[in-house]
């Protein structure tokens, strides 16, 4: 087996690929989920560019929903995503074309998983993420997905708000969208410091007790609540706090 | 200042309403502005009834000159009443929106002091709320019956939805358990706003659209003697004739004692075979005859369309790898997304049943009505099938009840709701 371990950018990943392809028995993974048998050899992948976009360019001709397909899956949290990913592609260019709809095969059933677990949490947390609002109006987002999702989620945002400034933090990741009211930035931060406004105790308190008005209580279904909503995310939601 | 006693007091009343989805519209944020609609609609949080709440559901108030039987808010009823400004309903939803608790607003109201007077005020906060606070978001705005045309047509202008509750399925039962409403000042509005859409769409009017996510209704259901069948053909009508987005239901909940009600709740599981019924005719292709006499109730045994197929058994078993669309979506054990996903694989390949079984189609269920590559495993027996489908179905219901608060979300995508 030959290992090769990728740094988490998308670049390098597909650096991969390019050295990868014609290796039968070769593994892409991320550093963190190596897991090595005897005998194998490791090799450390650095981005290169022109490799990337040879590939890129290779996908796009083949199926213009590709690129897109492998940006979803790169974000997922499981550990074999790369190289379901490296899968997907060889089946692409070995059928000429794309491969979504053969669901009967195993890689497809499993990009599709895995991608739909991607876009699954991306939808669910546009509803649970909970901002806060500072003294200058800024709003703070602090939230700990499953994927990596933070820039996949920050544009719902920006539309939404559109001159109004946030902050979308993954304090897990340590990566946080900064939003200016123009541009969205990625940027690693480790802690924030928040002052709140002075209305901000106000709302929530209303919105608690609003949460507590609209549940009817003679009619309890406390394990549908905790299949839509599950306990991991209720970390973040005021409303589950006491 | 809105303060937590008045808010308990305008949710407490509001909240039966079961209409929470925010689906549907494609409202896009305009320069300045806060907000804006997903088509697919966006569940914020659950209570533990299991509700999605997606909008801030309120009353502007609860102060109620009619006497409607069901009603906590009735004219006769000794409850405390309150009430909410314009100005307070544009602060809290603003607030409560960039907070990202809500989706958006679904304003309703207890008729106060005239119809008209009330749609008014329904009216100005919705135009308010947009113009001077700029709100983007989504709006749902219940329509009073007897208002004034013309101020429900303005109103649709610059809301998502509309609903108009039916509540009643029978103009008997309304003049029993709401005398002042009637059969017309209910459905003549909803007529109108259809004929409105109706008008946009035939003239391709593309901004300015009166309520961009269309119309939707609720029936409770167990508080009068109709039957299923009755219910399901006034909510076909209602989908094919009127185009309405969704019919809700609502199983009865004894919150008021009267001699005119039952003493005990309708139950969720009628409520679920409903909708479950609901969305064979949307989504399914079946038509309501199919489904359930006029005088009947669904089987609460098992599910409407394993009933239809039990009944229809002369049709199976069919063949996975060339069945067509129509036939697949009417295996039990098969969903929309599992047909669909049967439609694209098997260009690529012929069937088994273990492909089957990835692709998520229940297997138990449908291998009684399906031959894969000719092969089949299923049973020959009608009695042993129903047994079989029973068994499985009970334990589905203890998990699925309630499904009325499910998010559309799920399925928009594969069946095409918008
Ligand atoms: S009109 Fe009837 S249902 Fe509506 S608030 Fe008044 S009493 Fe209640």
């Amino acid at each position: 087996m030959i290992y090769y371990v990728v740094d988490g950018s998308e670049d390098c990943f597909y650096t991969a690929v390019f050295d990868a392809y014609r290796q039968k028995d070769a593994i892409i993974t991320s550093e963190s989920n190596l897991q090595t048998e005897l005998e194998s050899r490791i090799v450390e992948v650095t981005a290169d560019a022109e490799k990337a976009e040879r590939v890129r360019k290779k996908l796009r001709q083949l199926d213009g929903g590709a690129e897109n397909d492998i940006h979803l899956a790169l974000r997922s949290c499981d550990p074999l995503r790369e190289n379901t990913a490296f899968g997907y592609i060889r089946l692409i260019i070995e059928k000429g074309g794309p491969v979504r709809k053969m669901l009967a095969h195993p890689v497809v059933l499993e990009m599709s998983d895995i991608t739909g677990k991607v876009t699954g949490e991306l939808h669910k947390l546009k509803g649970f993420l909970r901002f806060m609002e500072n003294a200058q109006g800024v709003l703070y987002a602090p939230f700990s997905p499953d994927n990596d999702i933070t820039d996949l989620i920050a544009p719902h945002f920006a539309e939404r708000f559109k001159n109004q400034r946030f902050v979308i933090h993954d304090v897990r990741r340590k990566i946080a969208a900064l939003y200016d009211g123009e541009q969205i930035i990625l940027t690693s931060v480790d802690s924030a410091e928040i002052y709140l406004s002075e209305y901000e105790k106000y709302f929530e308190d209303l919105w608690k007790q609003y949460y507590k008005s609209v549940n009817i209580a003679s009619r309890p279904h406390e394990k549908q609540m905790k299949g839509y909503m599950p306990v991991r995310y209720w970390k973040f939601l005021p409303e589950k706090q006491r | 200042m809105l303060d937590a006693r008045r808010l308990e007091i305008l949710t407490e009343s509001a909240k039966y309403d079961v209409s929470c989805s925010s689906s549907g519209s494609k409202r896009v944020n305009a320069k300045g502005g806060l907000g804006n609609a997903s088509v697919g609609g966006i569940c914020h949080s659950f209570t533990p009834d299991g509700r999605c709440i997606s909008l801030l559901k309120i009353l502007m108030s609860n102060d109620c000159l009619y006497d409607c039987e069901y009603c906590p808010n009735r004219r006769s009823a000794d409850v405390p009443r309150a009430s909410i400004t314009p100005d307070e309903i544009c602060e809290l939803t603003i607030n409560f929106y960039k907070r990202n608790y809500i989706e958006g607003l679904f304003l309703s109201s207890a008729v106060f002091s005239s119809p008209d007077r009330t749609m008014e005020a329904l009216c100005e906060t919705v135009v308010k709320l947009r113009k001077i606070y700029n709100f983007n978001g989504y709006i749902h705005l219940k329509g009073i019956p007897y208002a004034d045309d013309a101020l429900i047509m303005r109103a649709a202008k610059y809301v998502d939805r509309m609903s108009f509750n039916i509540e009643l399925p029978s103009e008997k039962s309304l003049k029993l358990l709401a005398p002042q409403k009637t059969r017309d000042s209910l459905i003549l509005p909803m007529k109108k706003l259809s004929a409105a859409r109706e008008y946009d769409k035939q003239n391709k009017i593309r901004s300015g659209k009166v309520i961009p996510a269309g119309q939707t209704t609720q029936m409770i259901i167990g508080a009068s003697p109709e039957s299923d069948g009755q219910i399901l053909r006034l909510t076909e009508a209602l989908y094919r004739k009127m185009g309405l987005k969704r019919v809700y239901y609502s199983s009865y909940i004894p919150v008021v004692e009267s001699p005119k009600l039952p003493t005990v709740g309708a139950g969720l599981l009628r409520e679920h075979r409903l909708y479950q019924a609901d969305w064979l005719i949307r989504f399914y292709g079946f038509d309501v005859d199919e489904l359930c006499g006029e005088g009947d109730n669904l089987d609460a045994d098992c599910d409407p369309k394993c009933a239809w197929a039990m009944r229809n058994m002369q049709l199976f078993p069919v063949e996975v790898n060339t069945a067509p669309l129509e036939m697949l979506l009417r295996v039990p054990g098969i969903g929309a997304r599992g047909a669909y996903r049967i439609i694209n694989a098997r260009k690529y390949t012929a069937l088994d049943f273990d492909n089957l079984a990835k692709m998520r189609i229940i297997i138990k269920r449908a291998k009684h009505f399906i031959t894969c590559k000719g092969k089949f495993y299923g049973s020959e027996s009608r009695g042993a099938i129903k047994a079989a489908l029973m068994l499985d179905n009970r334990a589905e219901n203890a998990e699925q009840l309630s499904m009325f608060s499910s998010p559309d979300v799920a399925v928009s995508a594969i069946t095409g709701e918008i």
